[in-house]
């Protein structure tokens, strides 16, 4: 592989690549703005300068500048080499770029922040970004200084309303284009650009319309500073207060690479956001996918029911395990869920087996809008984990067991997952001794007859298959809520219950069994 | 008179010949904290003894382990809260090492001048809690009352008389007032009056002197191999003093003597305290008569330094600077360090580790106080047990240091 140096470091490159992406891919870090990975080049915040030695043999290309010589009390020339963006300059064979240790660099980039901050409000106290912005990052890494203008700022729009999702702050704004290129480039949808120019510029919307494209929000998170800002998170959180747990988005089949931002001190979830996985998602997810996470908090069954009435869950695991011994040979099926991992349908599965249950039915969202970007229309994102599980013996859906429970073969079922994909099967379902562990209120949680509230994936470490076979690892964000118990965990007590005892006990052991069982065929992303 | 008892013959009385247990804390108001001492009698002397700490427990170091750096001076102030001010100074230093910054010049005079001040109140403190104890009250309210001056200056200076958590890294919470000289100078002469005062009032007490002259010893190898510093240390005549053996701020610059005990028994350890006064004073008023009038106290280093108020309201560059510091924390470079002072009682040493974050990654303290009340059991073993109101008054243990 050809190498250049960057800072005395001799670092690898790819032919074609700029310096800022070899120097990314090599993890080092050249401070930048504009500059997105998964983004065309605009070289417009000139951040990323970095002095670059001429050619051997070649003189190097030198400006004309004029310093102020403290002791002359005035002005005197001087030359100082030109810079060169480190976003836009392909790296050459050999070449000799200084970042760090270029005093040239140093004072430009001091220089650049201090331009960038001259008209800047002074809004981190109000603005959501504060605590992951670059401008306060870069500010203390690379300038230090006080402000030397005294004038009053350039005044901007305020709280513009971009659309359904986006709120913009023309004053914040460092004009850097990312989310104009985002629009045009990934959504192919332009329907930012940007106006004026020098400390008038700012982002607008086409005319007539607004910013409500399904990828709105990633809008919001490519901005490097807080000048566009989520409605759904204005004003929530702080961010330096959440934590962080790398999940998988529930959205859709596609099973985006994400991070679910909680808050430890009230177990709540405020914020989802990609995460990079080439694989995958690259660097984005629709909007579709980062508000999911407030299904986390939305429509919960915290507590156990018979028969709708509210209950114990010690009352509401007697019902179950009496009214599944009482059932009779043959005419008990079992229901997965699309929407589930795969620990909590094995562990079903597995007492299923236990009990000599022979039919098995899988449900799930209905399928929806996709697109060819990220969106699949399957909105389970575990299809695939639960047909791998399965193997050769291909599960009925839930018409088959409508019509299996509507013609008497069917009376008791034990079933995972709040969610079917037609409300209208339903009443079928209620005909039949339904026991569901279900995490939201919704047709399956209004036929059953005993109800046990499962955890959300957010209160459980699972594994997601998704559409393309790539199996995933969702960590654990917070505890589980009300009386809601991972699914896995249901089945062990309703297995003891009914004298049976699953070979497992523990997450780990869980995980571990169903892994074997066929999801490790999947890619690891 | 008739007597009183029965004659008897004395050869038919039975003496207890099994030792006795006796608890003295951990709550006992001749222990100055929580501390317990568990003591096996034979008649008045005392054959074993048990000192246990540990009683104190707020988790201190783990507490400092949670917050940002700035956040641990509250936490120090509260280690030895007799003279807190040296405890601010010495974590300050510690963490200015590990940056590699060194305040500026009127900041170090400020400082000494301020720890020299929290010396003499410790000292003051110590000395005359150990008379009360023993009976001399006017003593004890004669020190408090000199000591209350230092409070007052302590209090004009930093708005707190006891825990005035003052210290910052990178400088001092505030420049020194304008009338700090002239108060302190006033201060320091009334204190030396009162200790002289004091002196005599104790130092010619037949019952006070025979209470302490030759109780409590302690060899020079042994207080050295317990890890004794400071004065107790320098009483058992070794003289030692982090001032004098590796000077630190501008302690190489001024004069002072370093005095040492002969005997190392109570009255040794008495006495160093009040000749510790009077060279702390000494160092006070050269430090007064070398403290810059104007120029900057806190470094001009925007990592480490909050920005003046009346900018971060108006300025986004004070803001942001600001915002880095308090919410984030100042960043001190990954690595660790050990860095020691002269405390009230002796050596105290920070040894800090730093993930390079802006919260400490460790903090662990060597606070003077924890080892010396490790040599109490040595100390009053074999000693009545009335000595060891005595001894451990001169010890000078402060429970916060004895934090476990």
């Amino acid at each position: 592989m050809p190498t250049f140096k960057l800072d005395d470091q001799v670092i690898d490159y790819q032919p074609g690549d700029t310096i800022i992406q070899a120097a990314h891919r090599a993890g080092v870090d050249i401070p930048h703005y504009c500059w997105h990975p998964g983004l065309s080049v605009a070289a417009n915040c000139r951040m990323c300068l970095v002095e670059i030695a001429p050619p051997p043999g070649r003189p190097a290309m030198l400006l004309d500048v004029l310093r102020y010589d403290e002791k002359k009390g005035d002005y005197v020339k001087a030359r100082k080499p030109k810079l060169q963006p480190a976003c836009q300059q392909p790296v050459a064979e050999g070449m000799d770029v200084k970042s760090q240790t270029s005093e040239h660099v140093k004072e430009a980039r001091a220089a650049v922040q201090e331009f960038l901050l001259l008209n800047h409000p002074v809004d981190c106290p109000i603005c959501d970004q504060a605590g992951e912005c670059r401008l306060q990052d870069y500010w203390l890494e690379h300038s230090g200084k006080k402000k030397r203008m005294h004038d009053e700022i350039v005044h901007k729009p305020k709280t513009v309303d971009f659309g359904p999702t986006i709120v913009y702050d023309a004053e914040r704004c460092i004009v850097c284009t990312r989310c104009v290129r985002f629009c045009e480039e990934v959504v192919k949808d332009p329907v930012l650009d940007k106006r004026e120019r020098g400390n008038l510029g700012e982002i607008v919307l086409a005319p007539g319309r607004l910013l409500d494209h399904d990828y709105t929000l990633m809008t919001e998170y490519v901005c490097p500073v807080g000048a566009l800002t989520a409605k759904d998170f204005r004003f929530k959180a702080r961010v330096w207060f959440l934590r962080s747990v790398r999940s998988v988005c529930q959205g859709c089949a596609t099973g985006c690479s994400s991070f679910t931002d909680y808050d430890p001190r009230n177990q709540t979830v405020y914020r989802h956001r990609p995460r990079e996985n080439m694989q995958v998602n690259k660097y984005w997810m629709c909007d579709e996918g980062m508000l999911d996470y407030r299904r986390v908090h939305e429509d919960r069954v915290l507590s156990a029911r018979i028969g709708g009435s509210t209950t114990t869950p010690e009352a509401a695991l007697v019902a179950a395990a009496k009214a599944l011994a009482a059932a009779e040979s043959g005419k008990t099926a079992l229901l997965l869920s699309a929407l589930h991992s795969n620990e909590d349908n094995y562990a079903l599965l597995e007492l299923g087996r236990q009990l000599g249950i022979e039919s098995v039915f899988l449900a799930g969202k209905p399928a929806g809008k996709g697109d060819d970007i990220l969106r699949s229309t399957d909105k389970n994102p575990n299809r695939a984990g639960v047909l791998l599980l399965l193997g050769d013996k291909p599960p009925g859906d839930i018409a088959a067991l409508a019509a299996a429970i509507d013609g008497g073969k069917v009376t008791t079922v034990l079933g995972v997952g709040s969610d079917i994909e037609d409300p209208a099967f339903a009443s079928s379902l209620a005909k039949a001794k339904l026991i569901a562990l279900v995490t939201h209120e919704g047709p399956v949680s209004q036929a059953a007859h005993v109800v046990l509230p499962a955890s959300s994936w957010a209160e459980a470490e699972g594994t997601f298959v998704n559409g393309k076979g790539m199996s995933q690892v969702s960590e654990k964000a917070i505890a589980t809520q009300g009386s809601s118990e991972p699914a896995w965990r249901w089945a062990i007590s309703l297995a003891e219950r009914l004298g049976k005892a699953l070979p497992f006990k523990k997450a780990k052991e869980v995980k571990a069994a169903s892994l074997v069982q066929g999801a490790s065929s999947g890619v690891q992303a | 008179m008739e007597p009183l008892d029965v004659e008897l013959d004395e050869t038919e009385v039975e003496l207890a010949t099994e030792p006795m247990l006796v608890n003295v804390g951990p709550s006992h108001p001749a222990m100055h904290g929580t501390v317990r001492c568990v003591m096996e009698l034979s008649g008045e002397s005392i054959h074993r003894v048990d000192v246990q700490v540990g009683y104190l427990h707020r988790g201190f170091e783990k507490m400092c382990e949670r917050g940002t750096w700035s956040q641990v001076f509250p936490y120090v102030d509260r280690c030895n809260y007799v003279s807190p001010m040296l405890n601010n100074v010495g974590f300050s230093l510690a963490c200015e090492k590990m940056l590699g910054i060194e305040v500026p010049e009127r900041c170090q005079w400020y400082r000494m001048a301020l720890g020299e001040l929290a010396r003499i109140s410790d000292h003051l403190t110590c000395d005359g809690a150990m008379a009360m104890e023993l009976g001399a009250f006017t003593p004890f309210l004669w020190m408090v009352k000199a000591r209350d001056m230092i409070w007052d200056v302590m209090e004009e200076e930093t708005g707190a008389r006891l825990t005035h958590s003052f210290g910052r890294v990178g400088g001092m919470a505030k420049p020194p007032t304008d009338q700090f000289k002239e108060h302190t100078l006033a201060v320091v002469e009334q204190v030396l009056k009162i200790v002289d005062e004091s002196e005599k009032l104790v130092l010619t007490n037949r019952i006070f002197l025979d209470r302490l002259e030759g109780v409590g010893k302690i060899s020079a190898a042994d207080a050295i191999s317990l890890g004794w510093t400071g004065p107790c240390l320098r009483a058992a005549g070794v003289p030692y003093d982090v001032r004098r053996a590796h000077p630190y701020l501008k302690y190489s610059e001024v004069e002072f003597d370093v005095p040492v005990g002969t005997s190392s028994d109570c009255l040794d350890r008495f006495l160093i305290r009040f000749a510790e006064i009077k060279q702390s004073a000494h160092i006070v008023r050269q430090c007064i008569a070398r403290l810059p009038d104007s120029g900057p106290v806190d470094v001009d280093d925007p990592r480490v330094v909050m920005p003046p108020k009346s900018e971060v309201y108006t300025t986004i560059e004070a803001t942001i600077q600001h915002f880095k510091i308090v919410m984030e924390g100042l960043k001190i470079p990954a690595g660790e360090v050990y860095s020691y002072t002269e405390g009230g009682n002796g050596e105290l040493g920070f040894y800090l580790v730093s993930d390079g974050s802006g919260t400490p990654f460790r903090v662990r303290i060597r606070p003077p106080c924890f080892l010396i009340t490790g040599g109490l059991e040595k100390v009053i073993t074999g000693q009545m047990v009335a000595d060891v109101v005595p001894c451990f008054g001169s010890l000078n243990m402060i429970g916060g240091e004895c934090d476990r």
